[in-house]
């Protein structure tokens, strides 16, 4: 046991208490292993790489039977199952092992011989989903095999979310927490000489940055750097591979004016006044993994978003009526009804304003029907609103309910209820893109549509 | 060839030679008649085997099995030899369809104990087993009769018929009709009675209504084959008229298995005895007394026919003499502690199984405190094990918190008046029973593996613990059952 914890350590940095654990439950095959652990935490906090690299050792140095499987791709229990044996009963074997249900499977394992066996079962959550026997008999699998097998489940969620009607039986669940910020920066300070490896690599034939390179990368260089990092995205993201990612790619930036010469590699306040602006760019793009170069994102960092939505707007090449259908429907869905004949209609007459729709209009101005989302509204509607919108007179032609129906294929629309009934007049659409988006498409053809929102008048 | 399948004239026709060997079989089992010679139906098969493939009848293994019979039937000893020598699993479960191998069990190594050994409460405890039908059932008489004389007349005319018996588990409506039967086959024997076959089958066993087929056909020729070729076969021996054929008794238990939404197995069962080639005569069983006009169509209620009978519960007194009539001679039980068994299960069921198993339970208590004879503090702790509900002690050996659970339970119940609480209200409860008990208060996560625990005993009945903070819990068991025993908990 001691042995592999110390294999462990080095690889997992700050998980020694989870590790000797481990150690403790499931290190060493001569001992009985308990029936089932359930090892649980976020995103992130390597419960995967842990288990994987525990059972790799245990079966390396042991002797012991492991399988590792995601509950993901097991979308039958057969496949589970056959996936279990295949790699638990002599692995050596090339025909393919054959289990139908529990019972053989069951069988089939009661007649496997090695020192121990391992289970590992990746978004164990999903076993909830699977037929009703798999968890219950996964939990107590070996008291049923009577041989010593453990399986690992492993969740994101706490195990009070697996209980089941009829009763489950005891596991031990273990935490896995998320690193704090020193932890976190260990770890990502724990691959300093792989990159200051790859930067002499790359600097290899120019001799002037590579000298400068050689003497500033230092590891309290690196480290301020991290610390830097850190100060900016540690309150918005504590996923560790996110976090490294994005670490690699701000640190070119970050040596940039080093490596030219600009500014001095200890003259820490010149440094950070140099990276705020990118690494700000980079947090608004996290969990995004677009590969881009930082520099063309520092530029417009505030607007990352808008430009967005206005370059899918521009790119989205739609024809001009469809264009006018998808204005139309957000206008569908974002007024009310009633106030469809004094929006669209020409000659509607004259209307008061009594004093009562003013006081509820300002009461309501924070739920502005654009932020409550979309409401639904029928073909006819949608219809009526387009011709009420486009000046000219268009014939009501195959091709254009048949754009309304391709609109609802790339989603732009969709349907709220009454899909089998669309001809009879009871099916109910919804429009699913947001303002900004239709803004834009209103500019491109010259139509306001702000004008038209009950929302800004 | 092809073509004439469908068209059915022509299949009734081909299967004429069907129906006579079908009907060749069935004399070798049951009733010898006109010995047919062998080889001449052998020719007929021969003739016709070209237009037999057309049909679905499986023809190989049918004159396989002809082929065979003549060598295994004659003598046990053949077969047994054959059956060591090394078989296939094909060949066997070939031999198994054909009827040919019959289904044995294993025996056990050591000789059964001789009766002689046995002391007076073992032999009390064999006599009230529920499997021991005795000869004669007491208090059924007029049932008998009743029976009795509707068979035994269906019989004797030669013509068919449907009879309709019911009544609630537990009061002899399986055990009368096989008793008939068994006399009405006792007086055949000796010539007193026309000669008649009797089937039997039994809804529950199936797997499938239409299985209903296979049984009936096995029964008559031993063989096993698919429903449709049994469903033809039936149809052909009940519908066309054949010489000699001698009047079929057919017992249906659990007749209300039987129906299906098409209640097609039912309608042929009850139809095959209008038709006069039939000689068939019915008998239906089931518990519900108007299973006819509740569940079955308005042709197959009519085809049942009037003809009636109800079981009724039987009385404590008719459970006294029951059990008595099963003790025969023996002091094993005090007469008072029969009348109490009698009296409690006749005001709860009037199921004599029940009664005859309380007093088995009672000789068991007899014989650990090492007594003779039962008496009526033996019978009242096994009333007590067997009639008991256990609720109450399940509550009072619950653990503190399960119990802090329930009462939060019952108390949310009582707060928001609807039988159906959410976890979360349910919690909040626990909080304030929590603070006011001055126990220290489980998280919700596990309060959530409470709620399961109590869920899975079927204390509560909850939800999957996946919306946990939401889940809906009934309570199982009643408000006062809790009150009661963690109440008489708190006094001890």
């Amino acid at each position: 046991m001691e042995t592999l914890c110390a294999a462990l350590d080095p690889m997992f940095p700050c998980r020694e208490a989870a590790i000797t654990t481990l150690g403790e439950l499931i290190g060493d095959a001569r001992e009985a292993y308990p029936s089932a652990i359930y090892l649980f935490g976020h995103s992130g906090t390597g419960k995967t790489a842990l288990t994987r690299a525990l059972l790799k050792e245990c079966s390396k140095r042991q002797g012991v039977r492991t399988a590792h499987l995601n509950a993901i791709e097991c979308y039958t229990t057969k496949i589970m199952l056959e996936n279990v044996l295949d790699s638990l009963t002599s692995p050596q074997k090339g025909d393919s092992v054959k289990a139908d249900n529990m019972v053989e499977f069951v069988e089939q394992l009661r007649r496997a011989e090695a020192p121990g066996f391992l289970i590992a079962v990746d978004n164990a959550e999903r076993l909830r989903d699977m037929d009703a026997n798999v968890l219950p008999v996964l939990l107590r699998l070996q008291q049923l095999t009577s041989l010593n097998l453990c399986v690992i489940l492993l969740s994101q969620l706490p195990f009070e979310k697996f209980y089941n009607k009829t009763g489950l039986s005891e596991v031990i669940c273990l935490h896995l927490p998320q690193y704090n910020k020193a932890e976190t920066q260990r770890i990502l300070g724990s691959d300093f000489d792989q990159v200051r490896g790859h930067l002499l690599e790359q600097f290899a034939t120019d001799p002037g940055r590579l000298e400068i390179c050689e003497t500033a990368m230092t590891e309290d260089f690196y480290n301020n750097y991290l610390n830097l990092f850190l100060s900016v995205f540690y309150k918005a993201c504590r996923d560790l591979p996110e976090l490294q990612l994005t670490a690699r790619k701000c640190f070119a930036v970050y040596l940039e004016p080093v490596l030219d010469g600009a500014v001095e590699a200890s003259d820490i306040s010149r440094l950070w006044r140099h990276i705020a602006g990118p690494l700000r760019a980079a947090l608004t793009q996290i969990y995004m993994r677009i590969e881009k170069p930082l520099e063309e994102c520092a530029e417009s960092s505030a607007s990352l978003e808008d430009q967005s939505v206005r370059k899918l707007a521009q790119s989205l090449e739609l024809p001009y009526y469809a264009k006018f259908l998808l204005i139309a429907a957000f206008l569908a869905s974002h007024n009310a009804a009633n106030q469809d004949k004094r929006l669209f209609v020409k000659h509607h007459g004259k209307q008061r304003k009594r004093m009562q729709t003013v006081n509820a209009r300002a009461k309501t101005t924070e739920k502005m029907s654009t932020t409550l989302g979309p409401k639904s509204f029928s073909i006819d509607r949608l219809l009526a609103i387009f011709y009420a919108i486009l000046e000219e007179k268009v014939g009501l032609t195959c091709n254009l309910l048949s754009q309304i129906s391709t609109l609802v294929h790339l989603k732009l629309l969709s349907f709220v209820s009454g899909e089998q009934n669309i001809m009879d007049g009871s099916a109910r659409l919804q429009c699913t893109v947001g303002l900004e988006f239709v803004l834009q498409i209103g500019k491109v053809v010259g139509f306001n549509v702000r004008q038209y929102l009950c929302d800004f008048m | 060839s092809r073509l004439a399948e469908g068209t059915p004239r022509r299949s009734i026709h081909l299967s004429n030679i069907v129906e006579q060997r079908v009907f060749k079989d069935d004399d070798i089992i049951s009733t010898p008649k006109r010995g047919r010679p062998k080889k001449s139906v052998e020719d007929e098969d021969d003739d016709y085997t070209p237009k037999k493939s057309v049909q679905k009848t499986p023809t190989r293994s049918r004159r396989l099995s002809t082929a065979t019979k003549p060598a295994t039937t004659p003598s046990k000893g053949t077969t047994a030899t054959s059956a060591a020598a090394p078989m296939t699993p094909s060949q066997k479960m070939k031999k198994i369809r054909a009827g040919e191998l019959s289904p044995s069990m294993q025996q056990r190594t050591d000789r059964p104990v001789k009766d002689s050994s046995k002391s007076q409460l073992q032999l009390a405890r064999e006599q009230l087993h529920v499997s021991v039908v005795p000869k004669s059932l007491p208090c059924r008489e007029r049932e008998f009769e009743n029976i009795y004389a509707f068979l035994e007349g269906k019989i004797q005319d030669q013509c068919g018929g449907c009879m309709y018996v019911s009544g609630v588990p537990g009061t002899g409506k399986t055990a009368t009709v096989t008793g008939v039967i068994r006399t009405l086959q006792r007086l055949s024997k000796q010539n007193e009675l026309p000669a008649f076959e009797f089937l039997e089958i039994n809804g529950m066993r199936l797997t499938e209504p239409r299985q209903a087929y296979v049984q009936i056909y096995k029964q008559l020729t031993g063989k096993t084959v698919s429903w449709e070729h049994a469903h033809s076969l039936l149809e052909k021996r009940f519908t066309t008229p054949a010489p000699r054929r001698v009047t079929t008794v057919l017992l249906v238990d659990e007749l209300d298995i039987l129906c299906n939404r098409r209640q097609d197995v039912v309608y042929n069962l009850l139809d095959w005895p209008t038709k006069s080639a039939a000689k068939l005569v019915v008998v239906t069983i089931a518990n519900t007394m108007d299973l006819p006009e509740r569940l079955l169509m308005g042709k197959v209620t009519s085809r049942l026919g009037l003809t009636r009978l109800t079981f009724q519960p039987y009385t404590h007194k008719q459970l006294q003499e029951i059990v008595t009539a099963r003790l025969g001679g023996s002091e094993a039980f005090k007469g008072e502690a029969v009348q109490l068994v009698a009296r409690k299960v006749a005001a709860v069921s009037g199921d004599a199984r029940r009664a005859l198993d309380i007093c088995r339970r009672a000789t068991e208590i007899a014989d650990t405190a090492s007594v003779k004879c039962v008496t009526l503090l033996h019978v009242q702790q096994a009333l007590a094990e067997m009639i008991a509900s256990a609720k109450v002690q399940a509550i009072k050996n619950c653990s503190r918190l399960e119990q802090i659970f329930l009462q939060a339970v019952a108390a949310e119940v009582t707060r928001t008046g609807v039988e159906e609480t959410t976890f979360m209200g349910v919690y909040t409860q626990v909080e304030t029973i929590a603070a006011f008990m001055g126990v220290t208060l489980p998280a919700p996560g596990r309060a959530l593996r409470l709620c399961a625990t109590l869920g899975a005993e079927r204390l509560i009945i909850s939800e999957h613990s996946r919306n946990d903070l939401f889940q809906k819990i009934l309570l199982n068991v009643s408000a006062d059952d809790i009150h009661y025993a963690l109440r008489v908990g708190e006094v001890n």
